[in-house]
């Protein structure tokens, strides 16, 4: 079941395109990595995905209703940090989560304790939040975003300031939330931190999509990286491709599938240069999508 | 939308801002009130320069007749000071005045005139005689002196002076009856004073046949007066004591009008441009309501908050200065005079407080709405609240120029329309505009305002930090 679905969105601010036509799609039971370097338009395209800011261009739809002419409708059932967990910091946890509790209908006191609990700040969630650290602002952030048992979740940059406790608490959470057929989408800069329990990846760069794809089908992609140690670094250096690169005296880094590296090898031998250690490393899926968006470097 | 508003006061109540600010409001009211108390409103009594008086004396010439005549009033101002400046007593004070000052002249006529021995001997003893009354504070037998020779003059007076006579009378009957003498101190004898001051001028032009529109004016000042001082003789009300709660609460607008205007403007300058700058702004529009419906709640809260305020600060007003200057003025009630009706209102001290703070509530109202345009427009309180001031200072010169130089072009202008004590008063609009039309500019202004405020806003992108 489609949750929410962007199709063509595009956003001018003055003459500047700041979105391109992005479109991808998240269904139940999704946890979609939404991938960038800073000033990608992650965080625009979540505003505008929220109604935040104005679409320009293109359509927006959450749980089928259009968030431009529905707002109210498309809305309900979406929780949401973005940028940074803003609250009231001169109230305690509580409050503030009691504030946003009471802008929906019928939820009630042991709903929220619910929450409290869920994210861990039941001893703390009294204490003002000014008192707090970021990570607990984290914590109470995914509080609220969790307080209208949303059908879709979007989470800006949820990691920061957390610490590595945190963070394999909060993946643990989003995997069950998921299970229960939340569509979850959460963007970062840094996919290595999400790569694990992803099974959905969306890859934004100037404003454009450069892959929308299963975590599964990327992993399909077989090139691996290789170190290799030789004697003579100037022979080598004709064989390279454009994405490889020396690493020092002696070593340099190539990305090969395995066909190609056993012909890279025999090459080398062929032209006399010594081999003495070849080490292979898993690509990571960053460069993997490097790889496919044809070497263009994402940052 | 009564839920959201609830969670808009919320937010504003649990501000640490909304308390200091009522703190300082609490020290500010004390402060107002013992200067209240401290402070003398009385009049100044006029000060005769006796040494300038005695120079001007040496420098003339006894031979010319002018020079004479200035001569014998001067002396005669120097000895009834100093005969005044050994009393104490304001009675005495009056006496001396006003019964002595034509004795001494006299005396002083005939030294330097005809210097007849028997005159100066009568004139002597006639001065010893009251000097001695006034000594022995007698002042009854000046009054009744006075209400005899009034008696004989009703007795051969025409119909129409007999009832400026009769008045008369009772007054110097009120005097001996409640024993008041001639303080001046005392507002009893004050509003005799002044009801005998004017009562000659009033039936002169009441039975003028035809007024001028100067002369009608003038008569409908006196009626006023005159109403207001029998109520004050009748009811033995104070309503000029100054060192009163009750003098407080009369100049309330006054006194604490800016301290209002400082809440308001902290509230409506903060209420939206806090959110965006906080960036709590994202939490509260991802909410299921449209914006407008929740520019609604905040615009609501404001307004809601206005009178609000205005009550908490009336209430804390009334306890600080009954602590200060005692509860008992307030059963005094406020005299007003109805002139399209010809009659006395007396109103209660909180009605009227509650009249007068109706009357400035336009203004606050339009204030807090245009502090609270600026505030969604320009995200910056600061702004928002700097600029709302500048505007309410301008506001009040441009209606003073438009009161002195009656410039057309300005006025539409809104700080002509919003003020309308003058209704809550029985005065007259100073500007001359039908309250309508007052009604019609005030609703324009807030249309154009708020039209203003709900399309930026419904448009308005949160920014990305």
């Amino acid at each position: 079941m489609s949750i929410l679905k962007v199709e063509n969105l595009c956003k001018k601010i003055g003459k500047k395109d700041i979105l391109k036509d992005v479109s991808f799609e998240v269904v139940a039971g999704d946890i979609m990595a939404f991938i960038g370097p800073n000033g990608a338009g992650k965080t625009t395209t979540i505003k505008c995905v929220l109604g935040l800011q104005k679409i320009t261009r293109g359509k927006v739809f959450i749980n089928g209703y259009d968030i431009s002419k529905n707002f109210v409708k498309a809305i309900e059932k979406v929780g949401s940090i973005v940028e940074s967990p803003d609250v009231y910091m001169y109230m305690s946890g509580y409050d503030n989560l009691l504030l946003q509790a009471r802008m929906y209908k019928n939820i009630k006191e042991e709903d929220i304790y619910k929450i409290i609990k869920l994210v861990g700040l039941e001893n703390r969630i009294y204490d003002k939040v000014n008192k707090y650290s970021l990570g607990m602002r984290q914590r109470l952030g995914i509080a609220i975003a969790l307080i209208n048992n949303p059908k879709l979740l979007i989470l800006d940059e949820p990691t920061n300031g957390l610490d590595p406790e945190g963070i394999k608490e909060l993946r643990e959470l989003l995997v069950e939330l998921a299970k229960s057929g939340m569509g979850i989408l959460i963007s970062s800069h840094n996919l290595s931190e999400l790569e694990s329990f992803c099974n959905k990846v969306c890859i934004l760069s100037h404003g454009e999509l450069l892959e929308e794809n299963t975590i599964a089908k990327i992993k399909e992609i077989d090139e691996n990286k290789y170190i290799i140690k030789v004697s003579n670094l100037k022979k080598i250096l004709k064989f390279l491709n454009s994405c490889d690169r020396v690493i020092d005296d002696n070593y340099v880094e190539v990305i090969r599938d395995e066909k190609d590296i056993a012909k890279f090898i025999k090459e080398l031998v062929n032209n006399n240069i010594d081999i003495f250690e070849v080490k292979k490393e898993e690509l990571s899926l960053e460069e993997a999508f490097i790889r496919r968006a044809g070497g263009k470097k994402i940052d | 939308m009564i839920n959201l508003i609830k969670l808009e006061l919320k937010k504003i109540f649990k501000k640490r801002s909304f308390l200091i600010l009522t703190i300082i409001f609490i020290m500010y009211a004390i402060l107002t009130n013992v200067i209240y108390k401290t402070i003398s409103f009385n009049e100044m009594t006029e000060e005769i320069d006796i040494a300038e008086l005695k120079e001007i004396n040496k420098s003339l010439d006894l031979n010319n007749s002018e020079d004479k005549e200035t001569y014998i009033i001067n002396l005669t101002n120097i000895e009834v000071y100093e005969l005044k400046n050994k009393e104490k007593d304001n009675t005495a004070k009056f006496l001396i005045d006003n019964y002595l000052w034509d004795l001494i002249y006299a005396k002083n006529e005939n030294l330097y005139g005809l210097k007849e021995e028997n005159k100066e001997h009568d004139i002597n003893l006639e001065i010893t005689n009251v000097l001695n009354k006034i000594n022995d504070n007698d002042w009854e037998y000046f009054t009744k002196q006075e209400l005899q020779e009034l008696k004989n003059k009703f007795d051969g007076a025409d119909l129409k002076n007999k009832e400026k006579l009769e008045e008369l009378i009772k007054l110097e009957e009120y005097r001996l009856d409640n024993k008041l003498g001639y303080d001046n101190d005392n507002y009893l004898c004050e509003a005799i004073n002044t009801l005998k001051r004017d009562i000659v001028e009033y039936y002169n032009l009441v039975n003028k046949n035809s007024l001028t529109k100067n002369e009608e004016e003038r008569l409908l000042d006196l009626k006023e007066t005159r109403e207001i001082n029998k109520y004050i003789l009748d009811n033995k009300v104070d309503i000029n004591n100054s060192n009163s709660l009750r003098a407080v609460l009369k100049n309330f607008p006054n006194e604490f009008g800016l301290f209002i205007l400082i809440y308001i403007v902290m509230i409506s300058g903060t209420i939206v441009s806090e959110e965006f700058n906080k960036g709590t702004i994202k939490f509260l529009l991802t909410k299921p309501y449209k914006r407008s419906k929740i520019l609604t709640a905040k615009l609501l809260t404001v307004l809601l908050l206005i009178p609000l305020i205005i009550i908490i600060m009336s209430l804390l007003e009334v306890i600080v200065g009954g602590l200060i200057l005692g509860f008992d003025t307030l059963n005094v009630p406020i005299l007003l005079y109805n002139n399209g009706l010809d009659t006395l209102i007396v109103r209660n001290i909180f009605v009227h407080l509650v009249f007068i703070l109706l009357g400035n509530l336009p203004i606050y109202v339009v204030l807090g709405i245009i502090c609270f345009m600026l505030s969604t427009i320009t995200v910056s309180s600061s702004a928002a609240i700097t600029i709302t001031f500048l505007f309410y200072l301008v506001s009040n010169v441009i209606s003073n120029l438009v009161l002195m130089y009656k410039i057309k072009f300005l006025n539409l202008f809104i700080s002509l329309h919003w003020d309308f004590t003058y209704l809550m008063t029985y005065e007259n609009n100073p500007f001359d505009f039908s309250v309508l039309l007052s009604l019609i500019v005030i609703g324009l202004y807030i249309s154009v305002i708020l039209g203003v405020t709900y399309i930026y806003f419904n448009k308005k992108d949160v920014k990305n930090v």
